[in-house]
């Protein structure tokens, strides 16, 4: 390893580099607010089991108000829902759910999405041509009617909303990638690259990627925001992750009929998702603040 | 005694009739059970009250006393239901079909909410002593709303489309009495000859004008019951020929006839101007209008008064609706239910053990508390309802997690098991809450159950093949029909696949029995076998709700959520 | 400029045929499943077999697709198995219903937004783009279906000021269509905010308006004259796309308040899987996201002519 290092010259792996640039998100408030929202979540994902007072299923009392004292002397922070489980844990646990899948889905449909963009995009001529064709086709569709049509045809699992999610986010996520590797193709570094007899996958993965972070990493945090909400509009509809484990969008639609005369069954977990949502978005907002100023 | 009993139109009398009221006079049945047997065998449902109330010296009022108000003529009652196509009575699968027709096409017999059955189309009806013959006496001077006079004609014509297999009616299961299992001379893809149904030769009758008789295979108590099931409505006799839309070529016997109709949004029924055959309705306008499948739109189309009537309430949403000030709470008492069925031809519920292992862990009450609000009846995983008559009482089901664990390891799953069970929230989102209280139940003993949630139509698709899973069933007035229709071998609503010789001759010998008592005492055995060869766990018997506006009268719901508002009146 | 809208319609159309062929696939090559769905599940073997044979299904699966093609172009979608009428009785109102909706909806959030994307993109970074930029994120993270439920608890239970449900039972009613068309404005505006106020911003730093200014003409010109014209271009595409956005967002909103349109049909027959309706409703909105798209390109093509047809 130390041979190597004294080699080659010293060079910033693209992970520190990446960690740089977010690093500046320091300088952004609306950034920070955003990141704050996101740590807390992670956080309550991470401690869940310390935090939730309750297992998230477990049926106790129906119908308490926030605030009722439990069998056992317990209280119910934020009540319970018809069906008697604590909504302050069912949210909590919740977190753990969304903050799982939401990212999984949307790094599955990077790793379609980002190869296949970084191919058409610098190797353009025929690739580009079915693949853009491919990805224009996906797109032509109205995302949530492709959603709907396929979740309802095949059935709703973890499994098949991961996979729905990801055939329909990659054709979006194909178009910037694409978009970006035109663009940086003609650097330098991609010439110089290239009569160094590089391997194209090697320019594409260690020299344009890399170079084609910023607008990714705003993208992606926009995408997860959205990818969140459609789990949460999936639930609403009654086509979401399957129960009884919490799932915020599915809480909300397991208790809106009821939202009038106990609105702490569905005000809070709205709050969660909202919250959620609002911190991706705000980073994003955020990052693309600061990568302006560069 | 006799004469006390012979009808007003010394029609001949049923033999088990003395018998029966024997049993009311030393309390043996009660006023329910009388009378819903004593018109079961034919008496009209006056005669029975009458007999009723001599016997128990009470005057008895033939009608629930409604309130002392003088009821209103006129009106349009607007109901909220999912307005569907509604071409064939006899295809119809979803009572919102019949709910739109039922004002329009009748029913030979009339089940009211009291779950009592009466004479309707056909004004009385006898059963020979073998309960294979029935005869059915129609109502005269009644006319189809094209002009036509209602008669035998009809009613044969009904039958028999009823049970050729081209029209598809689900009503060849329900008078299987009547039809033979024939060759269809096809070989399917194996080379099994395929079986199809046909109505037995004879099994319909016309008498005269007015007389209809059945002539059975078997004996069949629940003939009259049958007559009021939703697909059986009497359609014109000519309805075929005149196209087989009912919605396009509206004709019944009924006070309402179809004025606008367009599926998925409304159904507007306005009261024929000639004179009814019965007692005349009040309200001048039944519409119906579709707000979708969400059920909280449901509610806030009751909230803004928009509608004055609801299909149904989910139970989830009682709560909501006693906290409208303009609206008022109506709740059933029925034998609906749910059964998380296993069908012991599959792994691993072949394994006797892990089927009991799971009965073992539940407690029914809890699971009506947590899952039902507690309205309703705890299950006993039999399916015969309390309310039903010939239901027979058993020993209390005991929650025991030794007894589970001890089964459970017997069964060969020390470590715990992991079971998935379909559900399709057919008839509401009670289901998945349901599955996810027995979730609860069945952790500490080691069972870890998860849910298969799915769409409607694919739990149907899977619904007599998947191994374990969650099914709802309808309100039927008796016991013995649910345990015909689903626990017999070999029927095709048979979803657990059930098939046990002793639990079929049992039942035999309980449908045969016309006395309550005895048939009770035979139920004991039909009752024990399913408990313990541990098919279905049965978690909860539902009470069913609906939200009136205030200003709806003479509103009942009825247990099979069945409408016909022809006492229904507007203050 | 022919050459290059004929190419869009080439490839327009291509696509159309590709998604016709997808669709198909995923829904009819199971024949048996077909006639479950057609006839329901109680049906006999033998029933199903005569249905399947009498509707051509045993033959094989090119032609079966041609003949299905040529009936869809011929606006010949089959019969609903819910409604059991032609499917496209029930399809045209219902998408004319969604067009009023979306009318209503795009009627408010297009000048809305403009105005507050050209307001916070004039003067990038003062207080009122903070406000707005700031504002238009946080509307647009709460979910429809969170909002729908929220404003429905308000001013229908507690306020009991709008009517629950816009089903429109009675004829058409403008206060039914304030709810659900609120819930689309309020979680579309902030985007469309967004991307003008980025384009205004943009323009802003151009050097002809930078040139504008310095050569001392009132800023009230500059901006009516130079920059707005040019910053809304990009906008014109994103109000395009949002058609596209709008057939699935109405989805939510359609089911949430029972308004009978095309969202809530393609919903309610998926779930009920209504066969032909979903390939006509699955064609149909392809059909119009493709339309609008193409819309978009040509008339930024048209509007920006620096750029070249590619």
């Amino acid at each position: 390893m130390a041979e190597q290092v004294l080699s080659i010259p010293p060079r910033e792996s693209p992970v520190w580099r990446m960690f740089k640039s977010l690093a500046l998100i320091r300088e952004s408030v609306v950034g920070m607010v955003g990141l704050a929202l996101i740590v807390f979540w992670v956080l309550v994902a991470v401690f869940a089991n310390v935090l939730a007072p309750f297992p998230p299923n477990a049926t106790i009392m129906p119908m308490a108000m926030p605030g009722t004292v439990g069998p056992d002397g317990s209280v119910f922070w934020l009540g319970t829902d018809h069906i008697g489980r604590d909504i302050l844990s069912r949210i909590i646990y919740g977190s753990r759910r969304v903050l799982i899948f939401a990212p999984v889905a949307t790094f599955c449909a990077y790793a379609l999405g980002t190869p296949m963009g970084l191919a058409a995009g610098y190797r353009r001529g025929m690739t580009d041509d079915v693949l853009s064709f491919i990805a224009n086709i996906i797109l032509s569709f109205p995302v949530l009617v492709l959603y709907v049509i396929i979740i309802a045809t095949v059935g709703a699992s973890a499994i098949n909303i991961l996979v729905a999610v990801t055939f329909a986010s990659a054709p979006g996520i194909f178009r910037i990638v694409r978009g970006l590797a035109l663009d940086l193709r003609n650097r330098e570094y991609v010439y110089a690259a290239e009569t160094r007899g590089e391997s194209p996958w090697r320019i594409m993965l260690v020299e344009i990627l890399p170079n084609a972070r910023g607008p990714l990493i705003v993208d992606a945090c926009l995408r997860l925001g959205y990818v969140i909400i459609t789990i949460g509009v999936l639930g609403f509809l009654g086509l979401g992750l399957p129960p009884p484990d919490p799932d915020w969008g599915g809480m909300i639609n397991e208790t809106r009929a009821l939202a009038t005369s106990f609105p702490h069954m569905t005000i809070y977990p709205v709050i969660a998702i909202s919250s959620l949502v609002l911190g991706f978005n705000l980073l994003a907002d955020g990052l693309r603040e600061v990568s302006l100023r560069d | 005694m006799k004469k006390e009993l012979k009808d007003a139109h010394g029609k001949r009398i049923h033999p088990y009739v003395p018998e029966l009221c024997e049993q009311l006079r030393e309390g043996k049945v009660d006023r329910r059970e009388f009378l819903r047997t004593a018109t079961l065998l034919g008496v009209s449902a006056g005669a029975a009250y009458g007999m009723a109330g001599k016997i128990l010296g009470t005057e008895m009022i033939s009608q629930p006393a409604q309130a002392q108000e003088t009821p209103k003529q006129g009106g349009s009652f607007k109901v909220s239901m999912q307005v569907q196509e509604m071409t064939d009575p006899a295809t119809y699968d979803w009572t919102q079909k019949s709910n739109v027709a039922r004002h329009m096409t009748e029913y030979l017999t009339f089940t009211g909410p009291d779950n009592v059955t009466r004479p309707y189309l056909a004004e009385g009806w006898e059963a020979s002593d073998d309960l294979k013959t029935w005869t059915l006496k129609l109502q005269k001077g009644v006319k189809w709303s094209n002009g036509d006079d209602f008669g035998a004609d009809d009613v044969v014509h009904n039958f028999t489309r009823w049970l050729d297999p081209k029209v598809g009616s689900s009503n060849v299961g329900l008078f299987a009495s009547m039809v033979d299992e024939v060759d269809t001379g096809k070989k399917d893809d194996k080379g099994n000859p395929v079986m199809g149904k046909r109505m037995t030769e004879g099994a319909v009758e016309k008498i005269d004008d007015h007389t209809v008789r059945l002539n059975l295979n078997s004996a069949d108590l629940a003939i009259p019951e049958n007559l009021y099931n939703y697909p059986t409505a009497i359609v014109h006799r000519r309805f075929d020929e005149e196209g087989g839309d009912l919605s396009k070529n509206p004709v019944g016997t009924g006070p309402y006839m179809l004025s606008e109709f367009q599926v998925g949004e409304k159904a507007t029924l306005q009261r024929r101007p000639e004179k009814y055959w019965g007692d005349q309705p009040y309200l001048d306008e039944i519409r119906y209008i579709d707000h979708g499948e969400d059920r909280s739109a449901w509610l806030a189309a009751l909230a803004s008064k928009q509608v004055d009537a609801l299909f149904e309430v989910d139970v989830t949403q009682i709560d909501v609706v006693e906290r409208l000030p303009h609206a008022v709470l109506h709740q059933a008492v029925t034998a609906q239910t749910g059964v998380a069925r296993m069908q012991r031809t599959q792994a691993p519920f072949d394994n006797i053990n892990l089927r009991r292992a799971i009965m073992a862990c539940m407690d029914h009450q809890k699971l009506l508390d947590l899952a039902h609000r507690g309205k309703g009846a705890p299950g006993e995983n039999h399916h015969v309802a309390q309310i039903h008559p010939e239901y027979a009482k058993l020993p209390p089901l005991k929650q025991d997690y030794d007894l589970a664990k001890k089964l459970l390891n017997d069964a060969g799953y020390k470590d715990g098991v992991t079971l998935s069970v379909n559900v399709g929230d057919a008839t509401g989102s009670w289901e998945t809450d349901t599955m996810q209280a027995l979730k609860q139940q069945l952790e500490p003993s080691g069972i870890n159950l998860q849910l298969n949630k799915m769409p409607q139509t694919q739990y149907w698709e899977v619904w007599t093949k998947a191994p374990f899973s969650f099914t709802g069933w309808t309100h039927r007035p008796l016991g013995v029909m649910v345990l015909n229709l689903a626990y017999r071998t070999g029927v095709p609503w048979n979803e657990s696949n059930y098939s046990n010789p002793e639990f079929d001759k049992a039942l035999d010998v309980a449908s045969s029995l016309l006395d309550v008592e005895e048939r009770r005492k035979a139920m004991v055995t039909a009752e024990k076998i399913l408990q313990d060869d541990a098919i279905i766990a049965q978690p909860l018997w539902r009470a069913v709700f609906t939200a009136t506006d205030k200003r709806v009268k003479g509103f009942r719901k009825h247990p099979t959520n069945y409408d016909q508002f022809n006492k229904v009146w507007l203050a | 400029m022919l050459v290059f809208i004929v190419r869009r319609l080439g490839t327009m159309i291509l696509t159309m045929v590709v998604v016709s062929i997808l669709l198909f696939l995923l829904l009819e090559i199971n024949s048996a499943s077909v006639a479950i769905k057609v006839l329901g599940p109680y049906t006999s073997e033998e029933q199903r077999n005569l249905w399947l044979e009498a509707h051509g299904y045993f033959r094989p699966i090119h032609i079966r697709y041609f003949d299905w093609l040529g009936n869809f172009i011929v606006g010949n979608f089959g019969d609903s198995i819910r409604f059991k009428v032609p499917v496209g009785e029930i399809l045209w109102p219902r998408l004319a219903n969604t067009g009023i909706l979306g009318l209503a909806a795009m009627a408010v959030v297009i000048p809305l937004s403009l105005t507050l994307g050209v307001l916070a993109g004039m003067r990038e970074g003062s207080k009122l783009d903070r406000v707005i930029s700031v504002g238009s994120i946080v509307t647009t993270s709460i979910p429809e279906f969170a909002s729908a439920v929220l404003l429905s608890a308000i001013f229908v239970y507690y306020l009991d000021l709008l009517p629950g449900t816009s089903s429109m039972s009675d004829g058409f009613s403008p206060v039914q269509l304030i709810l659900p068309a609120m819930v689309l404005i309020l979680y579309d505006f902030g985007y469309v905010t967004r991307m003008t106020r980025a384009s205004m911003a943009e323009v802003m730093t151009t050097h002809y308006v930078r040139t504008a200014v310095l050569k001392g003409l009132p800023y009230r010109a500059v901006i009516m004259r130079h920059a707005l014209r040019n910053a809304l271009i990009a906008p014109f595409t994103v109000i395009m796309l949002q058609i596209n956005w709008l057939l699935s967002g109405v989805i939510v909103v359609e089911f949430a308040f029972a308004y009978k349109g095309f969202g809530a049909l393609l919903l309610e027959a998926s779930l009920n899987q209504d066969l032909y309706m979903i390939e006509a409703c699955a064609m149909v909105a392809v059909f119009v996201a493709v339309i609008t798209q193409m819309v978009a390109d040509i008339g930024y093509t048209y509007l920006n002519p620096r750029i070249r047809f590619a």
